[in-house]
């Protein structure tokens, strides 16, 4: 009842068109609908005729199977508005595209006139089927870029949700330091008037005037370091949350995925690159040892020696593996055949003299040039 | 009158110049030469807008610039008065220049003033005018006639088209009166003549609205350019001007005629559609194209502009979602149904804007981006539609207008829902004031764009208040003082009833007997002791009726009618402008008359009660504004937190001025006088916050007076008033003629000379020139006979 729209406050001859009880016999009632038809009736009709399960609309002249389940109360005051916004809801849950995805603002602008002639043609019951089925179709098609998209709105909604009780949260605190240090200045000048005021009570008449001036003084320069404080506290203050809306800022990504297509609905959506998919580390940089085919690695060699470790239990509980030994010394006894240091060495000279010789290279290639213009 | 200001020549249109003009010139003529914009305050009274004319004009006219005039002003009959003003002086310049100068000076108001169309003219309100004007002179009515349908016309502004598009009213200065005279000889629309003269024009005189309201400023001021003056006079409520100017209020009813006003435009569509699809076809895919802006649409045929929005914005194309008209309409029909869903609150409700836009995209879908260009987006399709009857959807626009500001502005506004009128309501009457808090944004355009913008009132201290509210910086802040021959004016502050017992409107002990009837026999002391009108102040109607029901009880009222009438103000403003009327008839006969009135109503700002119209004027109690009234809560707490206004400052500045502009209607000029009593006792600690010009008249002694003490005052300043005064008296002190000028210029140089040797010969040991010229400073007391005697000892 005190939801933020509060309760409903419609007009006192309001009549249920199923039971005709108006709101004046019965000032606590309320209307419901039901999505299928919009067609309003009062809380005890739907309790009255749907408690029993499925049944037809009571209003004449509407064969609508109505479920209890799905009445609601009513948000908008207009029935075709009321409809509209359910038929946008489901539409704009399919249809979310973002402007980011998009090659340019025109190519926005057409998707979201097509979204609202859509919307459009379900309203108003033209091309209801052929709708559908390209809604159907491109929901079919699109299913991961359309959830990536609800998160992100996710996302966004819930970080908005959260800077606003923030800033909710500062604005009062701010409120109530601004009444504390009025109440501490007001109390502060009442305690330097009562402590002049004794002052003079206590002292001889003469030097009055002076405790007066003096008191006088005091006051202006608390107030004077009072303003200079507060000063400080602002702009560190000020600082502060600067900083913060710096951290704010940056935690909001809109890294997407679109489809590589989309059902052929929406046109001028960006081409975007899926991202390689993340390989595992390779410390070797593609150098993988094993293909050396230098040599095959047998799964076992016979040897006199390592025959009896093989078959030892005692050595294959603590985690000696036979098989990493072969590698390890197969990878020692061929290290180093496959370099030719020779080779590298004269390659590495022809680089350096190569790129001496480049620039003489093009300055006599532009003089040529030169001379042929 | 002519004198040199540096190498400026003034011509003044009186022989006599009061030297507190002579000081705004200069520094008028300072700030012109520099650059920026000024505040200056100057008492009520003293010419000002005479010798902001003045200069203005000489500066046009000596450099070869000519920038142009926007003398902007509050109501219409400060308006009238400028272009007289303005008219005399160009009058006196031709006789002393010898030749009439190439120059144009136009007012602008509204169309109901200026209409001459016999049957239109007829209509009360002005946007009936406005609109019945538009729907005779829109181009598109134009365009039927040519095509041979059967349409009217107005024939005034037919017979503009006639004229050359540049020479429609020939050169001189026309006031509203004048103008509307030519237009009948002529058989021109005036409205039309001033609106399209105005490029051509030395001096342009409207009202603060074209300029700050960014609807109107968009259609009117468009086209001025960059070196334009602007000139705010009366600007005391200048940052009320600009909020209000942003601010919209929306009831339930206005909620029910917008969307009657969109199933109306939903049938013209239709009907449109079947006629001339062409048309909306046309708009269409302008609207693709975002070529919206390269229209060229007669200007004045616009309906609504947009309020102000970036300009890159502006350029930018119309959202896909709105860019087919049924699509907008039924993107308008959602958002006013989502209106009329928050109406039906039992609790008030204030949020930002940003969190009112989520609300609205939570339920309804609509996004930021196309509520942001909803005005431009209706004003297209209005114009498409050609639709005669605009104002049917004035509430429409408003609706529009609301949703283009909401989405515009993150900071600086806030939603006010407000279910019932007032605390006690049991009836509900929602109404959603979007009110905006800073001033500075409306008034933002106008200092950027102009390089010399003057703030000029009779009361703006503090000063330094106006550039912190307005945001920019002032190159000068001045506020003159009043020189006087003798004292015409006696402020006092009243403390203490004759029993000694403290009086004051505070909360606390407003309804308290004893301050009631303390200040009843303020009253009826001051009733009986001063001649002629009284005028009375009081912070709120409420407070002004319980007070006087009070006074009735306790039979004071019984005890001032037998010295005075009684009238009062109220809301209803013919009820009190035929209570004015009343008072002035008994002011001009018999022994006057008392009106009790409010210190934020009509009365108080724009009507002058001069000589024995208002010999007294008594404020009673601080007129502080209603402190509990949520907008004003958000508009504190914001100007606490962006600007460091804190509240108390804030409200008591606003209330100081307020008594300010009140005491200041009883004295318009220097030859009037009156007394002026500030009953409470808050206001001897907010004296320094009075404008200079009152502080400086007010004694030490008269800032704590009790009611006898402060009786016995007035009846020796009133005394004093009524011997004769000679207006020689006033020569060379409080009016100066020419001589008195160029004196004062040599005395300032000799100083300035003087201030410079002595520099010198801190060096130099060069006492001889000091002496020489220390000997002509001396001589201060003089008389019209000896300065020749003196213009020849000038070292010139």
């Amino acid at each position: 009842m005190a939801s933020k729209n509060g309760i409903d406050r419609r007009d006192e001859d309001e009549v249920c068109p199923v039971c005709k009880s108006s709101r004046y016999l019965n000032p606590n009632m309320r209307f419901l609908i039901n999505p299928e038809c919009y067609h309003k009736m009062c809380e005890s009709c739907v309790d009255r005729i749907f408690s029993s399960g499925p049944s037809s609309c009571p209003v004449a002249g509407c064969r609508k199977t109505l479920r209890k389940a799905r009445f609601r109360a009513q948000t908008f005051e207009d029935i075709g508005v009321e409809r509209e916004v359910d038929i946008r809801r489901r539409v704009m849950h399919i249809l979310n595209r973002r402007e980011e995805e998009f090659d340019s603002k025109r190519a926005y602008d057409d998707f979201l006139e097509q979204r609202e002639e859509m919307i459009a043609n379900l309203v108003h019951r033209t091309d209801v089927a052929k709708t559908e089925a390209q809604l159907q179709k491109y929901a079919s098609v699109n299913i991961q870029s359309i959830r990536a998209n609800q998160a992100i709105e996710e996302q966004e909604a819930s970080s908005f949700a959260a800077r606003m009780t923030q800033e909710q949260e500062e604005a009062r605190l701010r409120r109530q330091a601004a009444r504390e240090q009025l109440e501490n200045e007001r109390r502060e000048m009442q305690a330097g008037r009562e402590d002049m005021i004794s002052r003079l009570a206590a002292g001889s008449s003469a030097d009055a005037a002076a405790i007066a001036r003096e008191g006088h003084k005091v006051l202006l320069k608390k107030s004077s370091a009072r303003r200079s404080e507060e000063d400080r506290i602002r702009q560190k203050q000020a600082a502060l949350r600067g900083s913060e809306t710096k951290r704010g800022g940056s935690s909001l990504t809109t890294a997407d995925t679109a489809g590589p297509s989309d059902g052929g609905l929406i046109k001028g959506l960006r081409r975007i690159k899926t991202p390689e998919p993340e390989k595992p580390y390779d410390p070797f940089m593609g150098y993988v040892p094993e293909k050396r085919d230098y040599y095959a690695l047998q799964p076992s060699y016979p040897s006199t020696y390592l025959d009896r470790v093989k078959n030892d239990t005692r050595t294959a509980a603590g985690g000696y593996d036979l098989q990493e030994y072969y590698s390890r010394t197969l990878v020692e006894a061929f290290a180093g055949l496959g370099c030719f240091i020779g080779e590298e060495v004269a390659q590495r000279e022809a680089a350096t003299s190569g790129l001496g010789l480049k620039p003489a290279a093009t300055t006599s290639a532009a003089m040529a040039a030169g001379d042929e213009s | 009158m002519k004198f040199f200001i540096d190498d400026l020549p003034v011509l003044f249109p009186y022989p006599r110049i009061y030297p507190e003009q002579y000081a705004y010139m200069c520094d008028l003529k300072k700030t012109l030469d520099v650059g920026g914009h000024c505040v200056l305050e100057m008492p009520s009274g003293t010419g000002k807008t005479v010798s902001l004319l003045s200069l203005i004009v000489a500066y046009q006219q000596h450099y070869p610039e000519h920038r142009k005039l926007i003398y902007c002003s509050r109501t219409m009959s400060e308006i009238e008065k400028a272009l007289a003003e303005l008219k005399a002086l160009m009058k006196h310049r031709t006789q002393e220049l010898g030749f009439e100068e190439e120059f144009r000076a136009l007012g602008l108001t509204s169309r109901k003033n200026l209409c001459l169309h016999p049957s239109v003219k007829r209509e009360k309100s002005g946007t009936v005018v406005d609109a019945r004007c538009r729907s005779l002179t829109a181009g598109f009515v134009k365009e039927k006639k040519e095509r041979g349908e059967e349409v009217d016309l107005c024939v005034y502004h037919e017979n503009l088209d006639l004229l050359e598009p540049h020479n429609l009213v020939p050169p001189g200065v026309f006031t509203l009166d004048g103008l509307l005279r030519y237009g009948e000889e002529h058989k021109q629309c005036p409205y039309f003549s001033a609106r399209r003269m105005m490029p051509w024009c030395n001096v342009i005189i409207y009202s603060y609205h074209y300029l700050l309201d960014p609807k109107i400023a968009e259609r009117v001021s468009r086209e001025l350019s960059k070196d334009c003056i602007v000139v705010f006079d009366e600007a005391h409520n200048i940052d009320n001007v600009c909020i209000e100017s942003l601010s919209i209020d929306i009831s339930e009813d206005s909620l029910r005629k917008a969307t009657r006003g969109a199933s109306n435009l939903e049938r013209k569509i239709e009907e449109m559609k079947s006629t001339d699809a062409e048309k909306l076809q046309n708009e269409y895919s302008k609207l693709v194209e975002g070529l919206q802006q390269a229209e060229q649409a007669r200007e004045e045929d616009q309906f609504i502009s947009n309020p102000v929005l970036p300009d890159d914005l502006l350029k930018e194309a119309v959202p896909g979602n709105i860019r087919r008209a049924e699509h907008f309409i039924s993107f308008l029909k959602r958002f006013i149904e989502y209106l009329k869903t928050r109406m039906k609150v039992t609790h008030t409700i204030s949020e930002t804007p940003p969190s009112f836009l989520t609300h609205l995209k939570d339920l309804t879908y609509i996004e930021r981006k196309p509520l942001r260009f909803c005005a431009e987006r209706l004003t297209s399709l209005v114009r498409t539609l050609e639709l005669m009857n605009i104002e049917d959807y004035q509430p429409l626009q408003e609706v529009a207008t609301f949703a283009t500001l909401v989405a515009t502005y993150d900071k600086g506004f806030v939603l006010i829902l407000e279910p019932f009128e007032s605390e006690a309501a049991t009836v509900p009457n929602p109404i959603l004031h979007f009110t905006c808090l800073d001033a500075a944004i409306a008034i933002k355009p106008v200092l950027d764009r102009f390089y010399s913008v003057v703030i000029t009132s009779g009361t703006l201290s503090p000063l330094e208040m106006y550039p912190k509210m307005l945001g920019f910086n002032a190159v000068m802040q001045e506020s003159y003082s009043m020189t006087l021959a003798r004292r015409s004016f006696l402020p006092m502050i009243v403390t203490r009833g004759s029993d000694q017992a403290q009086v004051s409107s505070s909360f606390g002990i407003r309804n308290d007997p004893g301050v009631v009837r303390n200040y009843g026999t303020l009253l009826t002391e001051f009733a009986r002791i001063t001649p002629d009108g009284i005028v009375v102040f009081f912070p709120s109607y409420l407070y002004m009726e319980s007070i006087i029901s009070m006074w009735q009880g306790m039979g004071i009222l019984d005890q001032i009618w037998n010295y005075k009438l009684i009238l009062v103000e109220t809301p209803d403003a013919q009820e009190s402008s035929l209570a004015l009327e009343t008072y002035r008839t008994a002011c001009c006969n018999g022994r006057g008359a008392i009106l009790l009135c409010v210190a934020r109503g009509k009365v108080s700002e724009g009507i002058d009660f001069d000589h024995h119209y208002g010999r007294a004027v008594l404020c009673i109690g601080v007129p502080f504004q209603y402190t509990e009234s949520r907008i004003l809560k958000a508009r504190l707490e914001f100007l606490r937190e962006n600007y460091r206004i804190r509240e108390n400052d804030f409200l008591s500045f606003d209330a100081m001025r307020h008594a300010a502009q009140c005491l200041g209607r009883v004295l318009r000029g220097k030859d009037d006088y009156g007394v002026m009593v500030l009953a409470d006792r808050r206001f001897e600690r907010k004296r320094p916050q009075l404008p200079k010009w009152i502080n400086q008249a007010m004694l030490d002694s008269e800032t704590n007076l009790s009611t006898d003490m402060a009786v016995s005052n007035a009846k020796n300043f009133l005394r004093t008033m009524a011997q004769p005064f000679k207006a020689r008296d006033q020569e060379g002190i409080s009016t100066w003629s020419l001589a008195d000028i160029e004196r004062h210029e040599a005395k300032r140089k000799t100083e300035e000379e003087r201030i410079m040797q002595q520099q010198f010969a801190n060096g130099h040991n060069m006492d001889g020139i000091v002496k020489s010229t220390a000997m002509e400073v001396v001589v201060d007391e003089f008389d019209d006979d000896i300065d020749e005697d003196l213009m020849m000892l000038d070292p010139k």
